[in-house]
């Protein structure tokens, strides 16, 4: 009859249809599901990156948060971190191999790597962070964290 | 065919052969009045999204004060499609308040409350109300300013109920003020009280609804005591198709809004910062939280926030036991007073939410 | 021989005591001074009288002095600096003249009292071993010193500013010379026009008396008084001790004490060699505002556009660079509106918000450059386009967002059409449905 093959259309349609709404319901969910690449809100602690990346008397400037944090391995191998927001005009400081010191390129600001003032204009010290080692020994993670 | 067969299955162990012959009996009348049936639905499939955003939201959010904001926004910047689906969620919960007081008033003017389905009502309201208290306690959990002010703001109302305020107040927020313990007990509450009670009371709700069928209005009523065949559709798979329907269109509509009107985040709750201008709480309290602010400070030498809350709270329980106040609604008599009262409280609400609204 | 030194010899003379008594008399007042380090001081005669006084004068130093005072805390007593016999309460018999007493010492006898101590770096060694000795002689290069050498005892002495009786070391936060009370200790005569009557400028203007009122115009008094107690007051700029205005081509070089890459940039450019103010020509001396973008530039409310006029290369120059300057500005504000709305519509920016904070050194990095006054703008020129390169790199990847936000648009369109595919098709099974019963 003239009803049967429009009916087996419409529910060839219909069929389509839930797939197709179940595809755009399921396939959001399921990205949704599988981790991101950096697991956690970088709010309060960072991977700087791997031990062997950060040589004596380097700095790195690394993102911790929307602002920037500077990491400071000291000749010793020390490691030590840093806001790297400059207190004076929040430029963004970097490391001074030749003096062993925080050096900042707007005004000439000079801290110490106990992120003291030495000289120029910034009116106070740059907060400290802590900095831990974690995982496999010779292949750790730098963590820099707020606390 | 495969579901044939997996049915056959079931029903060699589980004897489905009753639940089967009331599914293919069952029937849902079909008159001037029965597309309100489909509120119900409508409303049951937004708790459903909820109850599935809200699961997928649990695995990446965190509770706390100082890591709350941050995961909610974790959760729309870096996570897949994380966006739709918080945005999915916060609008959801918004049309699913709107679809509930539609189902309400409809069930209302309607008359489904009378007897032998006062018990429908009463878990129906107490839904309601359960559902608000979802809206409520899941408000503060990204912890952004607006959110933790509108908290504080609602939770101190609590303190205008005489005699158990003050205890009101420090059970809802957890000690004295609004504080990361508010958050967890709020978490608590939204995650896995409110759902506990829910499954409880929707369960009661859905089983007596199957049990006694569609109720009809008094005039369709009236029309089949005097003989008439009402025209009735077949549950399964007519009604069942059409309540689908019903749902694709919610569905439609939710996906519109998540795109195309984000919500936003906000910033980031300061307990030592100054209370922001026009503070307000959700749409859905903005009447109450109008007329609060309309009541005198002192009345007939009462506190004018107590005789506001507690007239609420004596509205609330009005509704709850609308059936047994309505005597005239079981022998299916007009009511005018209900229905005049059920009017007036609908032209309230949306007066006042608007008047709220422009208000702030 | 210090002005000082020749007063001592004059009071020797005026004294009329043999020298040999007189150096005894010196020498026993020093080793008294020695020895009552040793042992807390007892109480004067001077003290029992003068404090049972009427007249406030008289009595005000016993009570001063037996308060905080870092002289009598270390043993010093009133004869330390006034002579006389301690033990004697005869008054006659206490001031004798023989006792050494020289009662209130004045103009070029203060500095000679204060500096029998404090310019004997043997003695000063016992108290405080890094505490200078050299402030007597810098005095006497200072205008104070020179002025008071010619006879003007208006000017001021050790006691104006450091006070004579309850004297307190200047780490105290009450003393007259704390950083932060430096500036109205100056001002007690600067700020006096009474007192600064008569006095003149080189030019022959009256000296001004409003430093005070102008410097707390300022954004180095406002600085000092957040707490950076490293902000420059009066002496930081004029001296201690040796306390004069900085001459002509001096200016930039005190600047330049803590503003050094200006300086080093402005010492290096045209303008050293014809500003006689060096930075105070833009930036004025005592009332130094915070520094704005609207100070450079070729518009009536720009400094430029006093002395350059359209046509020469300066004019040119600062035309150039304030237009960079306001272009960068705009850049930045641009791309910051953009990432807001991109992260608004749920995309992360974080990375470009640090690229953006970057472009904002440069802006800062460019308003240094701007002070080398280089007609051909090169590094301010360079700064500027490196600014600019970082906010268009911003810029890309907000448009990026905003197509993946365009892009997640038509992914919902289409699931939308899905959606609504469905929704026909049910209503037309239902039709169907019902139609076939």
């Amino acid at each position: 009859m003239v009803t049967q093959p429009r009916r087996t259309f419409l529910d060839g349609l219909l069929g389509l249809g839930f797939v197709s709404t179940a595809l755009s319901v399921f396939y959001p969910v399921w990205r949704y599901v599988i981790p991101p690449a950096n697991a956690e809100p970088a709010t309060d602690s960072v991977v700087a990156g791997k031990v062997g990346e950060f040589k004596p008397n380097t700095g790195a400037v690394v993102k911790f948060g929307t602002k920037p944090a500077i990491l400071v391995r000291t000749s010793e191998g020390e490691f030590r971190a840093f806001t790297a927001v400059c207190t004076h005009l929040e430029c963004t400081v970097q490391y001074k191999p030749d003096t062993s010191q925080i050096w900042c390129a707007c005004h000439n600001g000079m801290y110490d790597l106990t992120g003291n003032v030495v000289s120029g204009p910034p009116p106070r010290p740059l907060e400290a962070f802590k900095v831990n080692l974690r995982g496999e020994p010779g292949q750790e993670d730098v963590v820099i964290s707020r606390t | 065919m495969v579901t044939d067969a997996l049915l056959a299955w079931l029903d060699e162990r589980l004897d489905l052969s009753e639940l089967r012959a009331f599914i293919a009996k069952k029937t849902v009348p079909v008159h001037r009045h029965s597309v309100w049936y489909y509120m119900g639905g409508i409303t049951l499939f937004l708790v459903g999204v909820q109850v599935a955003t809200g699961i997928l939201l649990l695995l990446y959010y965190r509770p706390s004060a100082s890591e709350a904001y941050e995961s909610v926004q974790f959760i729309v910047s870096q996570v897949e499609f994380g966006w739709l689906i918080r945005n999915v969620h916060s609008w959801s919960a918004n049309l699913l308040i709107v679809m509930a007081f539609v189902h309400l008033f409809s069930t209302f003017f309607l008359k489904a409350y009378r007897k032998p389905r006062e018990l429908t009502w009463v878990s129906g309201v107490l839904l309601l109300f359960i559902m608000m208290g979802f809206g409520f306690s899941g408000y503060l959990l990204p912890w952004n300013e607006l959110a933790f002010f509108a908290t504080k703001v609602g939770t101190g109302i609590a303190g205008a109920v005489p005699v158990v305020g003050d205890f009101m107040v420090r059970f809802l927020r957890g000690g004295d003020d609004v504080t990361g313990a508010t958050l967890t007990r709020f978490y608590g509450i939204h995650v896995a009280i409110l759902p506990a009670i829910t499954t409880i009371l929707l369960g009661t709700h859905l089983l007596l609804i199957q049990r006694q069928g569609m109720s009809v209005p008094p005039s369709v009523e009236k029309r089949e005591k005097a003989g008439e065949k009402i025209p009735a559709e077949p549950f399964f798979p007519n009604y069942v198709l059409h309540d689908v329907m019903w749902w694709y269109v919610a569905l439609a509509v939710l996906a519109a809004l998540a795109l195309f009107l984000p919500w936003e985040l906000g910033k980031k709750a300061d307990a030592f910062a100054a209370v922001p201008a026009g503070i307000r709480p959700e749409w859905y309290f903005l009447a109450m939280f109008q007329t609060l602010k309309l009541i005198p400070s002192h009345v007939l030498g009462f506190e004018g926030e107590m005789l506001g809350v507690m007239g609420f709270n004596i509205a609330a329980v009005l509704l709850v036991f609308i059936p047994f106040l309505d005597r005239r609604a079981a022998d299916g008599r007009p009511n005018r007073l209900i229905t005049f009262a059920g009017i007036l409280a609908v032209i309230y609400l949306i007066v006042f939410t608007i008047y709220g609204y422009l208000a702030a | 021989m210090a002005t000082w030194q020749r007063r001592l010899r004059a009071l020797r003379a005026n004294l009329k005591v043999c020298p040999h008594v007189f150096a005894a008399v010196f020498v026993g007042l020093v080793a008294a001074a020695d020895r009552a380090a040793a042992q807390p001081a007892a109480v004067t005669s001077c003290e029992t009288c003068h404090q049972g006084q009427a007249s406030a004068t008289l009595a005000a130093p016993v009570h001063d002095f037996r308060g905080t005072d870092v002289h009598r805390e270390r043993g010093f007593t009133c004869v330390s600096c006034h002579g006389g016999n301690p033990n004697e309460s005869d008054k006659a018999r206490a001031k004798a003249p023989a006792t050494g007493f020289r009662g209130k010492p004045t103009g070029q006898m203060v500095i000679a009292v204060c500096s029998q101590c404090h310019s004997d770096a043997t003695l000063m060694r016992k108290f405080a071993p890094k505490q200078r000795v050299d402030q007597a002689a810098e005095y006497a290069t200072s205008v104070h010193g020179q002025r008071l050498a010619k006879g003007d005892t208006k000017v001021a002495t050790c006691i104006n500013c450091h006070g004579a009786h309850g004297v307190r070391l200047i780490s105290d936060a009450k003393s007259p010379v704390y950083a932060s009370n430096v500036a109205a200790t100056c001002t007690k005569c600067h700020a006096d026009p009474e007192h600064m009557k008569g006095y003149m400028l080189p030019t022959g203007a009256p000296l001004p008396t409003d430093q005070r009122a102008k410097y707390e115009k300022s954004v180095h008094h406002a600085a000092m008084v957040s707490g950076d107690l490293s902000a420059p007051t009066c002496n930081d700029c004029h001296g201690n001790h040796g306390a004069a205005p900085p001459g002509v081509g001096a200016v930039a070089n005190v600047c330049g004490t803590c503003h050094t890459v200006f300086a080093t940039k402005f010492a290096l450019s045209t303008h050293s060699q014809i500003f006689d103010k060096g930075c105070v020509e833009c930036h004025n001396n005592h009332d130094i505002a915070k520094p704005s973008d609207a100070m450079l530039g070729t518009d009536s409310a720009a400094i430029c556009a006093t002395c350059h006029s359209d046509g020469d290369n300066g004019f040119k120059a600062a035309a150039s660079m304030r237009a960079g300057i306001e272009k960068l500005k705009a850049a930045i504000a641009h791309s910051q509106g953009l990432i807001a709305s991109a992260e608004n519509a749920g995309m992360e920016m974080g990375e470009q918000s640090l690229n953006l904070r970057e472009a904002g050194n440069h802006l800062t990095l460019a308003r240094t450059a701007m002070h080398a006054f280089d007609p051909k703008t090169v590094e301010i020129g360079t700064v500027l386009e490196e600014g600019l390169g970082l906010t268009s790199k911003v810029d890309a990847a907000g448009q990026a967002a905003v197509a993946e936000v365009s892009y997640r648009k038509t992914g919902l369109a289409v699931s939308l059409g899905a959606i609504l595919l469905v929704v026909v098709a049910l209503a037309l099974k239902i039709r169907t449905l019902k139609s076939s019963e």
